[in-house]
């Protein structure tokens, strides 16, 4: 009695505290994370409402002379149910989270939905635009036919794969006499997708040299031991999230004007962001090394380099390997749209084909790109798997040394060539990274003392918002298209009848050539069909969230414990309830996380998309730079830092919660 | 001889794990350390080789102060002492064979351990080491390609590198089952007896006390409570070193 009454008096004291502050009785009752996340959301929600009527006129209602937005109403009702909240958890009983998670998401996707300019009968009325670019898509420029019936390969074709022609001879061949002073001999001149394969290889190169350094400092455990080294291990961090925040292709709006356009221009800005992702990745991995084998090793006699060198770098190299190939693969995407503002490579052509209209040219290069990703994607996962998991086969005799090997030596020649080849044709010259342009160094000035009047925080702020909104509804979109496609691509459910294995393959297929191209590429296609703007970025985004998110979905599903399923399945329920009872509970916290995931790169890719006519905030920066207006660029930057560290931290920290 | 005086340990979180121990070792001698986990027993075998460093005592081996020696000379003290480990602590990706020649660091020059270069007759060495332990024909494949009998075997085999005068053995068989518990005891016996290497481990079964030691000292709570031949334990030791809820066991 005495108890109950207690905990009524409890409960009410709760729910008044959490009408006075939201989420103040969820705090008060122990429940920390709940309880700063309801007060977070009720600012954030009342910040938004009033933003979007005064933008946008969001919601906008007369009721009694007062001019409001009825998205308030549902305010209030998200605020009711935050005291309800408090006071059921007070007294023990379960609380009824969705209804909270409803009501904020009312708001959002209204919001959501006004703000990115989502205008559904364009989609239809717009179809015919529409299937002109799909027919163009299927009959891409790479090949005609000829007056008598023979096939060739298109001048796009060489554009895009490179030709052979006849150009200056190279000064060697002069030298030694084989061919005359002014002579043209044919050589092999390479073509965008060619160059955009060197630029990939040649940051993945640069980045990894240049990461390993850095992650020691950037290692919390190696800079522990040294004085002062904590200090230095929080600024590599800090320096590392910054770098990694800002996507590569607006480092390459940053380098152009240090080194100008071009092949070079790219590299340098992969190689930049690659450095940060790739230092972030290695010095986590060394944080988690096996600490057994240092120790057995110091206590033989061994001193400090030699601990490193049989301790340490052997637990290091094959993940270390293994990241740099997953960053190979990254690599070679973002050198696909990096020429977009650098340019370089395949990026620039397709901007050319799209401001000249070619869409014949602009699908033959999404097709390359396609092919390349592709076949990059299975070679970096083989060999990421080979590494990780290593070859353990028997051998009796002692491995010969590397440089007593013909094989060993015949790929470190073919590397060096290479190597060779694509520094040659990326035309990189490391003395222009000493000579930058003298906007240079007013850039550098520009971005330290940032635009920070009321006028153009404003604005920036508003394109932010837009920003996140579109990721937020591309990958809801993508996401739920991804759902029912994504169990016809997990081979544990589809069964084994022979329609079912093609559905498989089929669907597997679509996603892994949807997800080889980036957002930014397919804007232009939804720029034609609905027009420029946040909604064309918005559908682009959608595409490759559907691709992504839809095999990881997949893998997801394919990972599963197929025990439940058996056994539902023996007590003679149908295939369906069986997914119903055994399958759906064991996926939905991977499908939640990998979304919150997903809407998290989605908003770095949203900041991009306006290079192509995708709105967002990239429209805005991309004019800051055109007009050298730098000091408003770099508010720009900086808010995208902020914001994408924002969601960085949070989508880790609700991830983390979940599993 | 080793004599261990007055030794003490507080890590820089408070906690004290050893408290004032004293004891000696003689050449050539079998000494099982006992005790709960948590007793003490992994801090007092680290001390020894200092890769813990104690807050107070001595540890003088053979008329040298472990204690005082200076980081050059420690190395030349620490290759004359072997170590093995409950989690074996072998470099799983790399060979058996270069684990094992990680046994000889400590004598050979730095700047060429750096190329993974050692004379042949250090390679012959750690063949004649691996035949020793019985693996001679696994030398070339992976660490973590192999049982935990046998990576504890590798670990034998790298601390033989060494050519120790003493071994240092922290609970090497608590990973394993108790057929192979035999098996690596046999093998530190077998060492014990016919090399004369004299040998520190610590143990959680007394059955493999009384079977394999010479003598025996027993921690709790880091104090010394017990030394003196395995076979003094007696029921009323026996509490006094593992409180009264224990209860004999015995493994096979």
């Amino acid at each position: 009695m005495n108890s109950s009454s207690s905990n009524s008096s409890r409960a009410i004291f709760a729910a008044f505290l959490s009408l006075l502050i939201p989420g103040a009785g969820q705090w008060y009752l122990k429940s920390r994370w709940r309880g700063i996340t309801i007060f977070g959301a009720t600012i954030t929600l009342a910040f938004l409402i009033n933003w979007g009527l005064d933008n946008f006129k969001i919601g906008q209602i007369v009721a009694g002379g007062v001019t409001t937005s009825w998205l308030w109403i549902v305010f209030v009702l998200f605020a009711a149910w935050n005291i309800f909240d408090a006071y059921r958890m007070a007294r023990g009983e379960p609380s009824f989270t969705g209804l909270g998670v409803a009501g904020a998401a009312v708001i959002l996707y209204t919001l959501a939905w006004n703000v990115t300019d989502i205008n559904l009968d364009r989609l239809i009325t717009r179809l015919p635009d529409a299937a002109k670019v799909a027919r163009n898509l299927v009959q891409p420029d790479l090949f005609f036919q000829d007056d008598a019936g023979a096939w060739h390969p298109s001048e796009n074709f060489g554009d895009i794969f490179g030709r052979v022609e006849d150009q200056p001879a190279p000064e060697w061949l002069t030298r030694w006499g084989l061919v005359a002073e002014d002579q043209k001999v044919p050589a092999y001149a390479a073509g965008k997708l060619i160059e955009t394969i060197a630029m990939g290889l040649l940051a993945t190169l640069l980045s990894t040299i240049l990461a390993l350094p850095i992650s020691f400092f950037a290692a919390h455990n190696i800079m522990a031991r040294l004085p002062g080294g904590t200090i230095i291990y929080y600024v590599m961090r800090t320096i590392l999230n910054v770098v990694r925040a800002v996507d590569t292709v607006i480092w390459g709006l940053l380098v152009i004007v240090w080194i100008g356009l071009g092949s070079f221009a790219g590299v340098i800005a992969l190689t930049i962001h690659s450095v940060a992702a790739l230092g972030k990745l290695y010095s986590e991995e060394i944080e988690h090394i096996d600490p057994g084998p240092i120790e057995a090793v110091t206590a033989s006699g061994a001193n400090l380099f030699q601990v490193i060198r049989y301790a340490v770098f052997p637990q290091i190299i094959p993940p270390f390997l293994a990241y740099t190939l997953l960053r190979w693969d990254i690599n070679m995407r973002m050198a696909t749209v990096v020429g977009f503002v650098a340019g370089g490579g395949i990026g620039f052509f397709v901007l050319e084909t799209i401001r000249k209209g070619g869409y014949e040219q602009y699908a033959a290069a999404l097709w390359a790109i396609a092919v390349v990703i592709i076949i990059v994607d299975y070679i970096s996962a083989k060999w990421r798997e080979r590494i990780l998991i290593g070859e353990t086969k028997v051998s009796v005799a002692a491995p010969k040394p590397f440089y007593k090997s013909p094989r060993a030596i015949a790929y470190a020649i073919l590397g060096i060539i290479g190597l060779v080849y694509c520094w040659d044709v990326t035309r990189i010259d490391l003395r222009t990274l000493f000579e930058p342009a003298p906007t240079f160094v007013r850039l550098l000035y520009d971005f330290v003392t940032i635009d920070l009047t009321p006028d153009i925080v404003e604005i920036v702020v508003k394109q932010m918002i837009i920003t996140i909104f579109q990721a937020l509804l591309a990958t809801t979109l993508g996401a739920l298209l991804a759902l029912p496609f994504s169990f016809l691509a997990a081979r544990n459910l589809t069964g084994r009848s022979r329609l079912s294995v093609w559905i498989y393959y089929l669907t597997r297929f679509v996603f892994d050539v949807l997800r080889s191209i980036e957002a930014l590429l397919y804007v232009a296609i939804f720029a034609f069909w609905v027009g420029i703007g946040a909604f064309a970025g918005t559908l682009a985004l959608a595409v490759t969230t559907f691709a992504l998110i839809g095999k990881l979905y997949a893998d997801a599903i394919e990972n599963i414990d197929m025990g439940p399923m058996e056994a539902v399945m023996s007590t003679g329920a149908t295939r369906l309830q069986a997914i119903v009872y055994a399958i759906l509970p064991q996926i939905i916290p991977p499908f939640v996380s990998y979304s919150i995931y997903q809407w998290d790169i989605n908003v770095r890719m949203a900041t991009i998309i306006g290079f192509a006519g995708g709105g967002g905030v990239g429209l805005l920066l991309s004019t800051y730079f055109g007009m050298l207006q730098y000091h408003k660029a770099g508010t720009v930057v900086a808010l995208i830092v902020i914001v994408v560290a924002l969601m960085d931290f949070a989508s880790a920290k609700i991830r983390e919660r979940m599993v | 001889m080793l004599k261990v005086e007055h030794l003490s340990k507080t890590y820089p979180n408070g906690t004290q794990a050893l408290y004032d121990v004293s004891f000696q070792v003689e050449d050539g001698e079998f000494l099982a350390v006992i005790g709960l986990s948590g007793s003490g027993k992994s801090t007092l075998l680290r001390c020894i080789n200092r890769l813990i460093e104690p807050t107070a005592g001595q540890v003088v081996w053979n008329a040298i102060d472990i204690t005082a020696a200076p980081t050059s000379e420690l190395r030349n003290i620490r290759r004359q002492i072997g170590m093995i480990f409950q989690q074996f602590n072998l470099v799983k990706r790399s060979p058996v064979m270069t684990n094992v020649l990680s046994g000889r660091l400590g004598y050979i020059s730095p700047y060429q351990s750096l190329f993974n270069y050692f004379s042949p007759e250090d390679r012959r060495r750690a063949l004649a080491n691996l035949e020793q332990v019985g693996l001679s024909e696994k030398a070339y494949v992976r660490a973590d390609s192999l049982s935990g009998g046998q990576q504890q075997r590798v670990g034998i085999a790298r601390a033989l590198m060494q050519e120790p005068k003493l071994i240092l053995a922290d609970e090497p068989v608590a990973s394993l089952d108790p057929v192979l518990a035999h098996s690596i005891l046999k093998y530190l016996e077998q060492l014990n007896k016919e090399r004369g290497i004299t040998v520190l481990c610590s143990l959680h079964f007394l059955d493999l006390v009384h079977r394999y030691a010479t003598r025996a000292i027993a921690l709790k709570d880091g104090k010394l409570v017990f030394q003196g031949l395995p076979k003094e334990i007696d029921d009323a030791q026996f509490k006094a070193i593992y409180g009264q809820e224990a209860e004999r066991v015995s493994i096979v």
